[in-house]
């Protein structure tokens, strides 16, 4: 893809990594990566196992430090800022190796998503009054509703963790979702999913992001399912960025195709 | 022994397990309740026997002071959690239990040896606001049954959702946005408060307060009540408390042999109930069966 | 005037015995990543084991009143027995409060309750056999040796160095043992990665026995040598020194064997430097170090860094 000016892309874009790197001990987990996610496109991050992808969403999502470079969020640097501010500031995330609160039920595990839309006054909250229940109600509501969106509204009384594995994936970004966030972090959302799974969940991708107004960076192995998904991809390799574009232009670029194959194309 | 004194007890038992409990709902092993426990009783026997003004003009101790010695040792207490809380719940798991157990120690060390505590000694002649332990009884359950009620409330808040939150998961919290270090604090803040409400009845009940009270023991012991009575509802530290405090005075008539049954229960009970005596999953069982 | 040699000798014994202690916490606490709260009650045995069989009769309290051994083990021997004797006693107890909780993954949290209730079993059945007085194991006892030695100046108590060498010992044989022999790689296998070791043949559940063993012969040794260089103060003795000893290991690390070592040194020397004027603040210098030390780096001196993983 051309891109015309860094800045101006860097200005209009709703989140921008500039010269990224993060080094763990004596491994470069991720070298001088930069990429602009601009609103509404869902942005995938496809590369061989160890190329730096979950790492580069646990430094957009607060979860680790880069050693160099800088994160921008709309219009400020959020590197170095805790987990639960840039939650706050509007990303959320899903977990490749799932992190569900496992004991509790699917509907806690939205309502606790929904923490910052659950504030009550200490008073009525303490006494049990009528309008904190009421809210109280209104959030189970929206929780269930949340639910029923990943197709889960049957299963909101259930542990977390009794549930299989594709429906603890849609449980995750239902409860990202709560947090209300305006760009989503899907880390691996297929794993573990039958083909016909991975379609439903392409399908729910993109009604998510035209009813939540959603921009979404999401990391996946599956090749073809991202290139039908994606707007635009990244390939990580070795923590580099080795190409940036289309599906179509990145599908057919030699380092891809060397980094996937292992051969000098 | 009276029953009435074994009831007062009791009640501090669960009281103290419920101070346990409130940060280990979140995930934090800290053992300071003991510390805050003691400088509520400080702070009672300090106010009661060195400001007259206190002792008002009648036969006894007026409740009024009372009243305000709680208000007090609530607010130092919280204060202490504040300033302390923030440093100390940075640490994480055992680390954490063994950093609070030293402030403990460190707060014995000093009581022992500084001059406003009465040193080895300790603070005795404490006023009494109560004629006989049935009033003692009835303070410390009303006392009891407010921190339950906060606790039961608790469970239908966000606060205590996302305490829960935290125990079970505290990366997933915090990437939720819950700002898992104030929630920490606050929990924290809340079992210091319950702490040293209960020092202060304490103190009066027992006429008496010295660094003996709460140490490292008192530390094990309390976390024993929530460990035995089960740490995921409110009720089951309660039941711990009163249920443990109680089986020494319940053994007794096995004489000598007591505290080695007391150690055989500590011992198999996380065997035999490792999620403690009381559970979620039971209540609603019960629930159902009722 | 005390000399400062003697303050130094003193401190670097008392924190042998700390080393010792934090030893025996770390061996456990490598292999099953859990605290054994019985240590503490190990230490008690071995201190009593000692006295007993260096022929001490039994006070007026416990069942056992009056009773006394036969005959009278030279102190070495009975030092070496007591630390057997508590080998075994940490072998029960690895088998009561352990074991099961093993079989079913129990949280750690759970494994601290039921070590603890073991501990109460163990320090109350003491009482009950020799009831709650104090014991001391005379120096006599060592007869052969003179009861101080003038060094540069300063008159340093011989039990006191007799403590920071059989200290020092017990720690280089079990370095050497750890580092250079098959058990003790094995030892370490197991702490490193459980499922490695058990695909590499290892008898992981024999591996952890051998730690509550060794770390109960530690404290058990640990006790009768302070039996000797102070003296038995009840029951309930060893919960102050298992107390110290947690504190001991934290400072340097849990699970680091040098951490142990050096934590006990750092505590015991403080201790020492303490002036006697405020000598009731002695007992809160090590909780005091570790304090500061945990605030400033909290793996310890040298512990490992604590990672979270994604």
């Amino acid at each position: 893809m051309q891109v015309p000016s860094a800045q101006a892309t860097a200005a209009s874009s709703l989140l921008a990594l500039e010269e990224v790197s993060c080094r763990f001990g004596g491994l470069l987990a991720l070298d001088r990566v930069s990429l602009q996610v601009q609103p509404g496109e869902i942005f995938g991050l496809i590369g061989p196992n160890g190329a730096g992808k979950t790492t580069l969403f646990n430094l957009i999502s607060g979860v680790g430090r880069p050693t160099a470079g800088s994160i921008r969020w709309s219009d400020g640097a959020i590197n170095g800022l805790p987990p639960d501010r840039i939650n706050r500031l509007g990303i959320g995330r899903t977990f490749q190796n799932l992190h569900l609160f496992q004991r509790l039920s699917c509907l806690e595990n939205v309502l606790i998503g929904l923490h910052h839309s659950a504030r009550a006054p200490l008073l009525p909250a303490l006494l049990g009054r009528r309008s904190f229940r009421q809210s109280q109600g209104e959030l189970r509501q929206r929780a269930l509703e949340l639910l029923e969106l990943v197709d889960l509204a049957d299963t909101a009384r259930q542990p977390a963790g009794s549930l299989p594995y594709g429906s603890q994936r849609r449980l995750e970004i239902a409860r990202a979702l709560a947090t209300a966030p305006r760009l989503l972090l899907l880390d691996e959302p297929a794993a573990g999913m039958n083909p016909i799974e991975k379609e439903e969940l392409s399908a729910l991708i993109r009604r998510l992001r035209s009813r939540f107004d959603l921009t979404v960076l999401v990391i996946e192995h599956h090749v073809p399912l991202m290139m039908s998904l994606c707007d635009r991809l990244a390939v990580l390799n070795f923590g580099r960025r080795i190409a940036l574009g289309t599906p179509e232009s990145v599908r057919h670029d030699p380092a891809v195709i060397e980094a996937y194959l292992g051969v000098s194309a | 022994m009276s029953d009435l004194s074994l009831l007062v007890q009791m009640g501090f038992g669960a009281l103290l397990a419920l101070s346990v409990y409130l940060p280990l709902r979140c995930g934090q092993l800290s053992l300071a309740t003991p510390g805050f426990y003691v400088i509520g009783g400080y702070v009672a026997a300090l106010l009661s026997t060195s400001w007259s003004a206190l002792s008002g003009d009648g036969a006894g101790y007026p409740l009024t002071s009372l009243a305000l010695e709680l208000v007090v040792a609530a607010l130092v207490a919280a204060a202490v959690a504040l300033v302390l809380g923030r440093p100390v719940l940075q640490l994480r798991g055992i680390y954490l239990a063994i950093a609070t157990i030293a402030l403990v120690e460190i707060l014995r060390v000093l009581n022992l040896n500084l001059a406003w505590s009465g040193g080895a000694v300790g603070i005795f002649g404490i006023p009494q606001p109560f004629a006989g332990p049935g009033g003692y009884a009835l303070a410390t359950w009303v006392l009891l049954a407010l921190v339950c009620w906060l606790c039961a409330r608790l469970e239908d808040m966000r606060l205590g959702r996302a305490m829960a939150a935290i125990r079970d998961d505290e990366l997933a919290a915090r990437c939720m946005g819950i700002p898992s270090a104030d929630v920490k604090l606050t929990a924290f803040v809340i079992s210091a408060v319950i702490a040293a409400l209960t020092g202060v009845l304490a103190a009066h009940f027992l006429n008496t307060w010295n660094a003996r009270q709460g140490g490292f023991d008192a530390s094990i012991t309390t976390l024993a009540f929530v460990v035995f009575g089960g740490s995921r509802i409110w009720l089951g530290p309660v039941l711990g408390g009163l249920v443990i405090t109680a089986l020494p005075e319940l053994l007794r008539p096995v004489g000598d042999l007591r505290l080695i049954l007391f150690g055989l229960v500590i011992l198999l009970g996380p065997i035999l109930f490792p999620q403690g005596l009381i559970t979620p999953e039971r209540l609603a069982r019960l629930q159902q069966t009722l | 005037m005390v000399h400062l040699l003697q303050i130094l000798i003193n401190g670097l014994a008392s924190g042998a015995v700390y080393a010792l202690f934090a030893l025996g916490y770390t061996l456990v606490f490598s292999v099953l990543g859990v605290i054994n709260f019985a240590q503490g009650a190990m230490f008690t045995i071995g201190g009593y084991l000692t006295y007993l069989l260096i022929g001490g009769a039994v006070g007026a309290n416990g069942l056992l009143a009056g009773w006394q051994l036969p005959v009278s083990l030279p102190f070495w021997l009975a030092l070496a027995l007591a630390g057997a004797g508590s080998a075994l006693v940490g072998l029960g107890v690895e088998a009561m409060a352990f074991r099961p909780l093993r079989q079913r993954n129990a949280e750690p949290l759970l494994y601290l309750i039921s070590s603890l209730g073991a501990g109460v079993v163990l320090v109350n059945l003491v009482q009950l056999l020799m009831g709650a007085e104090s014991y001391s194991i005379p120096t006599s006892t060592l007869a052969a040796l003179p009861s101080a030695l003038a060094l540069g100046g300063a008159q340093i108590r011989t039990v006191q160095v007799l403590l920071l060498l059989v200290a020092t010992l017990l720690v280089a044989l079990l370095t050497l043992w750890l580092e250079g022999s098959r058990g003790g790689k094995a030892l370490q296998a197991v702490a490193e990665d459980p499922v490695t070791a058990r695909l590499l043949g290892i008898d992981s559940g024999a591996m952890i026995r051998l730690a509550f063993a060794l770390s109960g012969f530690l404290a058990g040794v640990a006790g009768g040598l302070v039996g000797l260089s102070v003296s038995i103060a009840g029951p309930y003795f060893g919960i102050g020194y298992g107390l110290k000893g947690l504190g001991v290991l934290v400072l340097g690390g849990l699970g680091s064997v040098p951490g142990a070592v050096l934590g006990g040194l750092i505590v015991g020397l403080a201790e020492a430097l303490v002036p006697s004027e405020l000598s009731g603040y002695k007992d809160g210098v090590a909780f005091a170090i570790l304090f500061l030390v945990l605030l400033l780096r909290p793996q310890g001196l040298l512990g490992k860094p604590v990672a979270s993983k994604v």
